[in-house]
């Protein structure tokens, strides 16, 4: 991030949430957005989830820090604008890797963006829902307790070890409140956001850069911790025989497919006809094994997945949330996308500009496992 | 219907039997399911083994053809053919290669044998999901778009306008002729360029199948070889032109690097400091001096520098054609003014050729001076200009002049990008459009049916131009003949409307712009003429929406799955 990035001020009376809360209803009261994308309460019952609100009144329930995510924001505008943009705008309110997401949909054409705003906010983490729908009161309590600045033992793996939790780059605005006490942060990152704050009035000449030090600083923490962790992980994720072990427990839901924000096919070719084969295929594979596990391409499914997505995933979570026997997917996917990521030197969601690798062409590229054809001695033809 | 298979294993005289055990190649693969015929055979690709092969599969009423041989690149079609004459489609037939693969490249025979038995067990794995894929042939426009009345342009009119082939001809400037017809002199017979190209001119304005649109620009050309949609704007007029044609050919010419840019010239300061170009002007009859070399106080030089490669360094390439032009420039004003003194200022002469090396030497031969020099300076006072230079070795010196020459770099005309993505071509670092393949097809583009000539590939003399207009014309007279159909690639991708998403990843991957999107329904097609069967879009998809015929996913599948076991 450049050193002489500014924001601006808004007050927060001493609650970060109502301060969030006011800046959304000035925005919609000054027709800034018509509308706004938010996690809320359920009046119903104890559960969260985005919900589209137009009526000022119904703020009351919404919650830009929530303790789940229990569906992935980009999914959300994806469906939105499927069909194309609206007339009017809406501002997304969400998670740094749900902004992320969404900018890696809008590059692979599954998003329009010309009338949404994203919003991201420090995001403090989300707990595993299948703790909350075990028990939301006390997984509720977990989370507020985390947000006095208590423990974060309960976060969800990714989340523990997540270094992309304040602005990334590819957001209009975004709310700072790491160690804020009594306003937020409001920093634009695109023209989009800019002329909101010129809209409300707010002055973009507040100094960020203590906000900025106190971020700095948790994600060289949050770095260490996943370095570490990518060392325990290295025994899950690498090699035919350790992932074989990992994904022993998954029993084809492909619920993590379905969660998942940038796996966007329209059918996944592991639930179409194409996957499946004669008959005797499958008894002379099993003939050449001495057995045939079933279903047969359980763990193909996962590397697919991998192969597809991983350069695009944004450590979001939202597979392992969704994983019926607890494997660590996410964990698994993170550190299989870091990597890739790293070799194309692109960071998902960073920039909307920043295109796809696999779309890129480059003369030369990892000449270093590139195979000489030097040597390959050809006999000439008689 | 029950599947018939039939194995051929060629010898290759000595090249696969010396090797590969073909006994035990024939006593693995036999008890496959399906498979009905295996033989050998010590020369498949000879007449008595094409015909031993139709014999084989008519006789036998084979359904699916398995051959191990060669490589694919040498016989895939030798062997596709016999097929069609025995009346199985070709695309029914698959070919191991296992000389290249396995005998010449695997030194130990056993390891060669079993090698090459998996590679037609994986054959005869995967030719039964084999698609009989049938023969395409579209109509094409025997028609032709030239762009760019230069000379280059001129030339390919001339040789494609025929009774049954109509050419346009797109100018955007009002007269046809471009740099060519402000040449008083062309080097090296010092002949007329304005008299050459008005001979050249006047047969396309006769011409019933030309027609010459000046004053116009090409606004949009969509579609492909044979085929291609054309709009052009008549500026004049300010109406819009549509046709089709079934090629195109670009000849956008040059224009000069502009010398501005290099202080230490005076261009653009200094009064009496001409690019070539000018000095060309200057010496047509139709210029403003009525053809006369003066300088702008009215009076006659009685000095003349003449600088070589000015911008050379800063582009990056020899222009090529300067130092002729110059020694041609030496004639000019040797035969206006006998008495000024001519001075030439280069760092390296280009005179390559039979002819060029003695023309320099009759112009050196008349005193003009050549003075070798790795800087050149020009300044200006009150009277006249100084040369200042520093040779090779450090020396430095300075000469007087009234006039200064400057030869500056060629450059790509100012519409090659806008040509470059309206048609999707590569352009070199500088600008200038990229063959083909530089020396195996060096006027197509990789788009087929855009070809490229003249200045616009790269700077170029006049008789190179139309050497160059002739190889394009050559190859599209024989690609285009009127009343031909164009026979189309079979093993073309094809995308699924339920599967495809919209996210535009084959678009950026597809190397032969095949691939368009529709906005209404948000979903990619290929475009079957202009699909040469790569891939690139069936790897890049993630959805399995985009698929390459004969290449599909349970042909691939089943192949690897054989050659692995």
């Amino acid at each position: 991030m450049s050193d002489n990035k500014q924001g601006a001020i808004f007050p927060a009376k001493g609650n970060i949430r109502e301060g969030i809360l006011d800046f959304i209803r000035q925005g919609l009261s000054q027709g800034c957005f018509d509308a706004v994308l938010i996690p809320a309460k359920m009046p119903l019952s104890d559960s969260f989830t985005h919900v589209l609100i137009k009526d000022e009144s119904l703020l009351k329930d919404a919650y830009p820090l929530c303790p789940v995510m229990p569906v992935q924001g980009a999914r959300a505008i994806s469906d939105i604008t499927r069909h194309g943009k609206g007339m009017k705008r809406i501002a997304a309110l969400m998670r740094p890797c749900e902004v992320r997401a969404t900018v890696e949909l809008f590059k692979l054409g599954q998003v329009d963006l010309e009338n949404i705003l994203l919003i991201s906010i420090d995001c403090p983490g989300a707990l595993p829902l299948g703790d909350w729908a075990k028990d939301p009161k006390k997984t509720e309590e977990a989370f507020l307790e985390l947000l006095k600045g208590g423990s974060n033992e309960n976060l969800r793996p990714v989340c523990k070890i997540c270094d992309k939790f304040s602005s990334t780059g590819g957001e209009d605005l975004h709310i700072g409140m790491i160690g804020m006490k009594d306003s937020i942060l409001l920093v634009p990152g695109s023209s989009k956001g800019r002329d909101i704050l010129d809209t409300l009035g707010l002055k973009v000449e507040q100094d960020i850069s203590d906000w900025q030090k106190q971020v700095d600083a948790f994600t060289e923490d949050k770095k260490e911790k996943r370095k570490q962790a990518y060392k325990e992980l290295e025994s899950k994720a690498t090699g035919l025989d350790n992932l074989l072990d990992t994904f022993s427990k998954c029993i084809n839901c492909h619920n993590c497919m379905r969660v998942c924000p940038i796996c966007y096919c329209r059918q996944c070719f592991f639930d179409s006809g194409d996957s499946k084969f004669p008959f005797e295929d499958y008894l002379m594979r099993a003939e050449a094994a001495g057995g045939l596990r079933l279903l047969p391409e359980t763990l193909l499914f996962h590397i697919g997945r991998m192969l597809h997505m991983s350069l695009s995933c944004v450590s979001c979570g939202a597979c392992e949330d969704a994983c019926p026997t607890s494997i660590p997917v996410a964990q698994v996917f993170s550190l299989v996308g870091d990597r890739n990521q790293k070799e194309f030197d692109y960071v998902p969601g960073r920039s909307i500009d920043e295109p796809l690798p696999l779309r890129v062409y480059k003369d030369k590229e990892f000449e270093e496992v590139e195979q000489s054809y030097a040597g390959a001695s050809a006999k000439e033809e008689t | 219907m029950t599947k018939k298979i039939g194995v051929y294993v060629c010898e290759c005289g000595a090249n696969i039997a010396e090797k590969v055990n073909i006994d035990k190649v024939i006593a693995a693969v036999s008890p496959i399911k399906d498979v009905t015929v295996v033989e050998r055979h010590k020369l498949l690709c000879s007449e008595g083994g094409k015909e031993f092969l139709k014999q084989s599969i008519e006789e036998n009423g084979l359904t699916h053809i398995v051959v191990g041989a060669c490589s694919p690149k040498q016989h895939e079609l030798t062997f596709m053919n016999v097929c069609e004459q025995a009346g199985l489609n070709p695309q029914l037939f698959q070919l191991a290669n296992i000389r290249e693969q396995c005998a010449w490249v695997t030194p130990d025979g056993e390891e060669a044998t079993d090698k090459a038995i998996r590679q037609i067990r994986a054959a005869i794995s995967r030719v039964p999901y084999h698609e009989s894929l049938d023969k395409k042939e579209v109509k094409c426009s025997p028609d032709v778009l030239v762009i760019g009345g230069g000379i280059a342009g001129i030339k390919a009119c001339q040789l494609l306008a025929l009774p049954d082939r109509k050419v346009y001809l797109v100018e955007k400037t009002p007269s046809l002729g471009g740099k060519v017809k402000n040449f008083n002199k062309l080097f090296t017979n010092m002949e007329s360029g304005v008299k050459l190209i008005a001979k050249e001119i006047q047969p396309l304005l006769e011409n019933a199948s030309v027609e010459v649109l000046t004053e116009s620009e090409v606004k949009q050309i969509l579609g492909f070889l044979g085929n291609f949609e054309v709009t052009v704007t008549k500026k004049a007029e300010d109406e819009e032109l549509n046709f089709s044609v079934g090629a195109v050919v670009l000849a956008t010419g040059f224009e000069l690097f502009d010398p501005a840019g290099l202080p230490q010239y005076g261009y653009g300061k200094l009064d009496d400091v001409y690019t070539s170009l000018e000095f060309e002007e200057m010496n047509s009859p139709d210029g403003s001096t009525g053809g006369k070399i003066l300088l702008k106080n009215g009076k006659a030089p009685e000095s003349v520098a003449i600088i070589h490669c000015a911008g050379r360094e800063e582009k990056g390439y020899c222009s090529k054609v300067c130092c002729l032009y110059s020694f041609k420039f030496d004639n000019m004003l040797k035969s206006q003014l006998p008495a000024a003194k001519i001075s030439h200022f280069y760092s390296d002469l280009c005179i390559p050729g039979k002819t060029y090396q003695k023309f320099y030497e009759d112009t050196k031969g008349t005193g003009v001076e050549f003075v070798r020099a790795a800087k050149t300076e020009v300044t200006g006072s009150g009277k006249g200009m100084t040369v200042k230079y520093e040779t090779q070795t450090g020396s430095k010196g300075d000469l007087t002049a009234d006039m200064v020459i400057l030869l500056p770099a060629m450059e790509p005309s100012s519409d090659a990008q806008k040509f470059a993505e309206m048609l999707n071509l590569a352009r070199d670092k500088k600008g200038f459009f990229v063959e083909e393949h530089q020396l195996l097809s060096p006027v197509a583009s990789a788009v087929e049916g855009i070809f490229v000539v003249g200045c616009a590939r790269g700077p170029q003399s006049i008789a190179e131009s139309i050497v160059q207009s002739e190889a394009a014309v050559g190859k599209i007279l024989s690609a285009l003949v009127p009343g031909k159909k164009l026979e189309l690639e079979v093993r073309v991708s094809e995308i699924s409307e339920t599967l495809c998403t919209g996210c535009k990843t084959c678009i950026d991957v597809c190397p032969y712009s095949a691939i368009t999107f529709d906005e209404a329904r948000k979903i990619s097609a290929v475009n079957e003429v202009l699909c040469h069967g790569c891939g690139n879009c069936a790897a890049a998809c993630p959805s399995g929406a985009a698929k390459l015929k004969h290449f599909t996913f349970p042909q691939i599948y089943q192949e690897l799955e054989q050659a692995l076991r």
